[in-house]
């Protein structure tokens, strides 16, 4: 049971995105803003701090693999994307102190880079025509402060759960 | 230098780029079909999502419902007055349909492009990157969906059938980007007036209609709906109404700046719509070169 429990609940957060953008109504707050939720990958971050590199890389490639397939209908974006953000928050904290805080930011940071690098990808292979100031206010800041709230709800008890997990993986 | 290629990361980096550039080239180009094991993910996958998306349907309804409660005093009223015209209309309408029958009949051409069947669907998931304006619904091929099939909500048009898997297939909304989504359209006013459906104004949340030709009468308010020229939508579905019109760069053609009928936003039911009418075949076009949808 207890193996199968992190597989559900990324696959849960994996539906939650998705459902979250299904109801979400036309204009947040009366104004015209999109909002992006990346709860899948603040947990994935999450996962790469507490638990380990691999652990973090193997479950970003899967679930990249997933989304890609899924939802977007081009594969390699997210494939590729989520597990090098893995790799380079990895590498980030291996200088840094793993904390609550530290972590909040670093996660924060690994979205922006998968935000920019997703725009990036997308104009290159013109998905999207939005230049990229307008990105930046229409997209960007709104997006960094949904996924913030998220971490600040549900980062302690994420932050709970990874440190069990990676005690029954070091017994183990 | 040797040292450098005896890196063992750079060499994993630049393998995985050179990987994730032919990915993205393999799922870009012109795909009639999914290849199977995407269909089978995507299967699967829809499984799980319709499992979760009902129930969260139901609680989302349930919120719904006691919110039109409160309105519903205002709403009974204005409906009320409405209801006074409906009468007469409906009666009219009967006797035009009837009248159409009958001349449709007397012509020997009972099917036009008009007639279609619908296929009720629910959304079971959205894309959630929101790049890619697309929403995943309950039914696929054995339903007996086709690629590019128009959907339409109770307001109007959305979008069309992306591709087809077995029980789930992918909806691209009218506001995606996409240079190959072109919808031939008519501007009601005095005359018919013709153009094409292409591209979203993402900021101020309206649809373009380019390729009208210069010289032609449009006003603010028009209605635009299908032409079913292309050969594929039905005619008559509701695309929006006119909001601005203004010439287009190079000043030879007008664009129509229209407001969606349906929103693209907070969509739960749609309906697939099946044309009647036999597709012509490419032996029927004179010169073959007749595209889009």
């Amino acid at each position: 049971m207890k193996k199968f429990l992190l597989p559900l609940l990324f696959l849960f957060l994996f539906l939650l995105e998705s459902l979250f953008v299904q109801y979400l109504p036309e204009n947040v707050f009366g104004r015209n803003r999109i909002l992006v939720p990346h709860f899948l990958f603040a947990a994935i971050l999450f996962l790469t701090i507490f638990v380990g590199k691999k652990q973090g890389i193997i479950y970003a490639a899967i679930f990249g693999l997933l989304f890609d397939i899924v939802y977007v209908e081009i594969i390699g974006i997210y494939l590729f994307v989520y597990p090098f953000i893995s790799y380079l928050v990895s590498k980030i904290m291996q200088i840094l102190q793993t904390n609550m805080i530290i972590a909040f930011l670093v996660s924060i940071f690994g979205i922006a880079l998968l935000e920019v690098g997703v725009y990036e990808m997308n104009h290159l292979i013109h998905v999207t025509n939005v230049d990229f100031m307008s990105f930046i206010n229409l997209r960007f800041y709104p997006t960094l402060i949904l996924n913030a709230a998220f971490i600040i709800i549900a980062g302690y008890p994420l932050k709970r759960l990874f440190e069990k997990h990676a005690e029954a993986l070091r017994v183990e | 230098m040797p040292q450098f290629f005896l890196n063992k990361r750079l060499i994993i980096l630049l393998v995985s780029i050179i990987v994730l550039v032919a990915l993205i080239g393999f799922s870009l180009r012109e795909r009639s079909k999914l290849s199977w094991p995407e269909q089978f993910v995507k299967d699967t996958t829809g499984w799980v999502q319709s499992l979760v998306s009902k129930p969260s349907n139901y609680i989302a309804g349930f919120f719904e419902n006691l919110q039109d409660l409160q309105n519903t005093y205002n709403e009974n009223k204005e409906l009320k007055s409405r209801l006074d015209n409906l009468v007469s209309l409906e009666s009219q309408v009967q006797a035009l349909k009837k009248d159409n029958e009958e001349l449709r009949a007397v012509l020997d051409e009972e099917k036009t492009l008009r007639d279609f069947e619908p296929l009720p669907a629910t959304v079971i998931g959205r894309n959630p990157d929101r790049w890619h304006e697309m929403i995943i619904i309950d039914k696929g091929s054995l339903n007996g969906l086709k690629k590019n099939m128009a959907v339409v909500t109770a307001n109007g048009l959305i979008g069309k059938v992306k591709s087809v898997n077995k029980f789930s297939s992918t909806v691209q909304l009218l506001s995606a980007t996409d240079p190959k989504n072109r919808i031939s359209a008519i501007v009601q006013g005095k005359t018919k007036v013709y153009g094409l459906v292409e591209g979203y104004d993402k900021e101020k949340k309206l649809l373009m209609v380019k390729a009208i030709p210069a010289g032609a009468e449009i006003e603010k308010g028009q209605t635009v709906i299908t032409s079913g020229l292309g050969g594929i939508f039905p005619e008559g579905l509701l695309i929006g109404k006119v909001v601005e019109v203004k010439p287009d760069q190079y000043g030879l053609n007008l664009t129509a700046l229209i407001k969606p009928g349906a929103d693209f936003y907070d969509i739960k039911n749609v309906m697939v719509t099946k044309k009647i009418m036999r597709d012509p075949d490419i032996t029927d076009l004179t010169d073959g070169k007749e595209e889009g949808s």
